[in-house]
């Protein structure tokens, strides 16, 4: 496979739909003023069409220019239509493929590969990856059995050509769990956010003022239709949400491959993520508030390079959603350095009159405003002050923290409870804080940061015992301070 | 059993170097309150308010050129170990933090023109996913401290 290679034609389309996509608010905009009924809407008209065909063009040529072959353990890229850009990627310095099928490449039966290196210093490029848009199953397999065949190369493993690669099935998700992911994700508020930013964009196009006068005499005729209307509204928000999330997570399965956990997921775009397991950094378990009282919980694994501008390559859904009590047995068997099942010890009870006193600092300027600026109704904002008062309660009540065989767990809670389990030997640093408060009281704050793609993550739990937090330090200090 | 504090401190310079930069901060402060000072008599403002910008501006460069550099001072402490560096500061907060050597990436020294005057320099220890920095240490110190401490990260081997 030392030959150059092409991408599929259908790259070029692909690519060519992704410019006129980039391009399509721009060219509304020209299109809509363009057209005034004058002499010129000949040259808006022609303009329009010369532009699309540029794009196009540019679209084959790129696809013309951009070649990748094998050659000397390393994948050569050369590409770049006005500059010549060449760039070879050693396969022992690959940390993942990532394959993902869109609608376009499944009619042709292609697929897209994304190549990951730890690799970042970016000059504006896409961090550490390169991406070949379409190529055919065949030629990814090959690529992929050169990277397995390579890696093992690297290896001691030398033997038969037999590949002896394991391949448990982890997880796979249910048809009710993905209708209860669907149902229980916060993507509903995603799209209704959306709807309204779309809607007030083209306030100054649509004459709304001219339509609502029209509806007056509707609106008149009582709440109940606007009720209605609204509710319809949000209905159809969250419908398309859902559908949203069941289109992008079904089919969702884990399975082991060896050293590597393999995340396949998706209905019409389907994607495939690779995580060497000796790059995962952190565990996190969490539970949003919908999820957290049916005794759901969603899994994630920090993860250590990938690039910088793709979050989920960092921050890895494992198991979307699962009974809590379920993950200890999945994930143990395959994720052997780690272990669910943690004695987690809480803050201290002195600690929940802090919490509510933060709590309050926070809420009562805005209640104090409240009832100042907006006379009668503002009253309404004390009911804040319990609210507030069972937020810094869950708060106090979710914070903990376990020590055990090299692994630390923090638990705490912002909006979502999280847990997360860190391995000593993973941990970047380890920070105590004491403010003059705490001091008082014998209390402080301790914060381990893991790595996450390019940055960091980690846990942090406030006011815990002050004893306890410097038991954690000596534990993390290499050499046993006094 | 409380953990001892690291024991090293950061050069005495730092202080003057600190006062300085908060003297040059605080002056923004002062032409500020001038200016209200200014606008209040030309305006015929309530007298108060010339009373207030002062007092807040006395109580900026109090706080910020006396007080605060060096209770910092005070409390900056560090300690370079074998296998790991402490670091200690904070004015109202205290913060402790552990790096141990098999996590430390690279480090670096910096200077701008100011800490260059004293023959300063920033220490700059960065692990994979934090960077951490001890602000003033004499130039040689700084210098000798960046040599060891790559040297003893090199030494420590560990899988990341």
């Amino acid at each position: 496979m030392s030959d150059p290679k092409r991408l599929h034609p259908i790259a070029a389309v692909v690519n060519g739909l992704r410019q006129l996509k980039e391009m399509i608010i721009p060219f509304l905009i020209f299109v809509v003023f363009g057209s005034r009924g004058t002499d010129w809407d000949l040259f808006y008209f022609f303009g329009s069409i010369g532009v699309v065909v540029l794009v196009l063009v540019y679209g084959v040529l790129s696809w013309y220019r951009f070649t990748y072959r094998i050659e000397q353990g390393e994948l050569r890229i050369e590409y770049g239509l006005i500059v010549r850009k060449k760039r070879y990627i050693p396969f022992d310095r690959i940390q993942s493929l990532d394959l993902s099928e869109g609608i376009l490449q499944r009619l042709f039966g292609l697929v897209k590969v994304k190549v990951e290196t730890a690799g970042s210093g970016g000059m504006g490029l896409q961090d550490g990856e390169a991406v070949l848009t379409a190529i055919t199953k065949q030629d990814a397999h090959a690529i992929h059995d050169y990277l397995v065949s390579i890696k093992k190369s690297g290896q001691i493993l030398q033997g038969d050509e037999e590949p002896q690669s394991s391949d448990d099935l982890l997880y796979k998700m249910s048809v009710s769990e993905l209708l209860m992911l669907a149902t229980t994700s916060g993507g509903v508020g995603v799209v209704i956010s959306a709807v309204f930013a779309f809607v007030f964009q083209f306030e100054e196009f649509i004459p709304y003022e001219q339509i609502f006068d029209g509806v007056e005499n509707f609106v008149q005729n009582g709440v109940v239709f606007i009720s209605v209307v609204v509710f319809i509204g949000f209905l159809l928000a969250w419908m398309i949400a859902l559908f949203g999330t069941m289109l992008k997570y079904a089919n969702f399965t884990v399975r082991k491959v060896d050293n590597d956990l393999v995340i396949t997921r998706g209905l019409l775009e389907k994607r495939q993520f690779t995580i060497p397991l000796n790059r995962i950094q952190a565990v996190r378990i969490s539970e949003n508030f919908v999820r957290q009282p049916l005794g759901y919980a969603s899994a994630y694994v920090e993860s250590a390079g990938g690039s910088a501008l793709d979050q989920e390559s960092s921050k890895v859904l494992i198991l979307p959603i699962v009974k809590k009590r379920k993950i200890p047995g999945l994930l143990e068997p395959h994720l052997t350095e780690y272990h669910f099942r943690v004695d987690l010890s809480p803050a201290p009870k002195r600690d929940y009159s802090r919490y509510l006193l933060k709590g309050w600092l926070f809420t009562l300027p805005i209640i104090i405003a409240a009832i100042w600026f907006l006379k009668p109704w503002g009253y309404a904002a004390l009911i804040l002050l319990p609210i507030s008062a069972l937020w810094s309660y869950l708060n106090y009540k979710d914070a903990g923290w376990s020590l055990d065989q090299g692994m630390l767990t923090f638990r705490y809670r912002n909006i979502v409870k999280n847990t997360v389990y860190m391995r000593k030997n993973k941990v970047q640093s380890f920070s105590v804080k004491e403010s003059f408060f705490q001091r008082k009281k014998n209390l402080a704050t301790v914060e381990a940061i893991v790595k996450s793609g390019h940055g960091g993550a980690g846990g942090k739990v406030i006011d815990l015992e002050k004893k306890h937090v410097d038991r954690m330090y000596r534990w993390y200090s290499h050499e046993t301070a006094e | 059993m409380t953990i001892s504090e690291p024991q090293k401190r950061i050069s005495e310079q730092a202080l003057t170097v600190w006062k300085i930069a908060a003297t040059l901060h605080s002056l923004v402060v002062w032409v500020l309150a001038g200016g209200l000072i200014a606008i209040t008599i030309f305006f015929g403002f309530p007298k108060w308010i010339i009373a207030a910008a002062i007092a807040v501006a006395v109580v900026y460069s109090y706080l910020f050129i006396l007080l605060l550099p060096t209770l910092r001072w005070k409390r900056w402490r560090y300690e370079v170990r074998e296998q790991e560096i402490e670091l200690q500061y904070g004015v109202f907060i205290i913060k402790r933090t552990l790096i141990p050597m098999i996590r430390v990436q690279h480090v670096d020294t910096q200077q701008g023109p100011l800490l260059r005057k004293y023959r300063l320099s920033t220490v700059t220890v960065s692990t994979a996913a934090t960077v951490h920095e001890i602000p003033a240490l004499d130039m040689e110190e700084a210098e000798n401290l960046r040599i060891s401490i790559s040297r003893l990260a090199r030494v420590a081997d560990e899988d990341v």
